[in-house]
């Protein structure tokens, strides 16, 4: 079975923070919500790497796990997503997803917490695909279109993938081929060091 | 009788006033692992072999290397 996937190719992200802006737009995200957002190590150094990051749509999602509500629920196609209307808010979710893919609008005072919102992958939420209740809360569904991930159809170095894992692995596979090795810019050089 | 009146009109205006209150309730019970949201009509589209083969193809003509 099929598992849609994001993959970001760090040796080709250029930073230019394409895909955070696409995002942006095509699900009018409110101001101070980054569905997506570019993280660069060593910035400033030469070979500083970038990758863009977003909810990773686990197999086994952290969120789901700790959502005291249940509001999550996984689509055939590894897809996870959400229910605002059952969401309280209570930001378990954020201190339990690695990528910090969870994020809340702060639209009260004292700090409140509004309800989460995160990557849908495209895919909206609970509801009639496309409808008006629909785009105000999750944003636009494009795999309802038939379309993939706007993020990564605009990538202009095609460094962001989005699709069916396997054609996303199979790309990256020939990548890596042709360079004759992965970068080790997150692998084991990074995180043990020379010396293990 | 005048007094009867302004009791039945207070009676009446309070009524309407505590209409205003009223809150449907509506609780949804919490069970362990078990999504109790609305239904998302894409599930049923996003199983079939199709919708997949659509989105396989769009993914091979927009994202794949020249």
């Amino acid at each position: 079975m099929a598992r849609m996937k994001f993959l970001c190719d760090s040796e080709r992200c250029i930073e230019c923070n394409g895909c955070v802006t696409a995002c942006k737009n095509e699900h009018e995200v409110p101001w101070g919500v980054n569905r997506r957002r570019v993280v660069t190590l060593d910035d400033g150094v030469p070979g500083e790497k970038s990758i863009s990051v977003a909810c990773m749509h686990c197999t086994d999602a952290p969120c789901a796990a700790v959502c005291p509500v249940d509001c999550f629920y996984t689509t055939d196609d590894g897809i996870v997503l959400h229910d605002k209307d059952l969401c309280i808010g209570c930001g378990y979710c954020f201190y339990a997803c690695p990528f910090g893919a969870p994020q809340y609008p702060q639209k009260e005072a004292f700090g409140v917490r509004g309800k989460m919102d995160k990557c849908t992958f495209c895919a909206g939420g609970p509801g009639a695909d496309n409808s008006e209740a629909e785009r105000t809360k999750y944003g636009k569904n494009r795999i309802a279109e038939g379309k993939l991930p706007l993020c990564a159809e605009m990538c202009s170095t095609k460094a962001l993938l989005a699709g069916d894992g396997d054609q996303v692995a199979d790309i990256y596979r020939e990548r890596v081929m042709k360079r004759s090795g992965r970068p080790q810019t997150w692998g084991w050089d990074k995180a043990y060091q020379e010396d293990v | 009788m005048k007094a009867s009146r302004s009791i039945l009109a207070a009676c009446a205006a309070s009524l309407v006033v505590l209409a205003g209150c009223h809150e449907p309730v509506s609780v949804t019970v919490y069970e362990p692992g078990v999504y109790k949201g609305a239904a998302d009509p894409l599930l049923k589209m996003h199983a079939s072999a199709e919708h997949k083969e659509t989105l396989k193809e769009r993914f091979a003509t927009g994202q794949a290397d020249r």
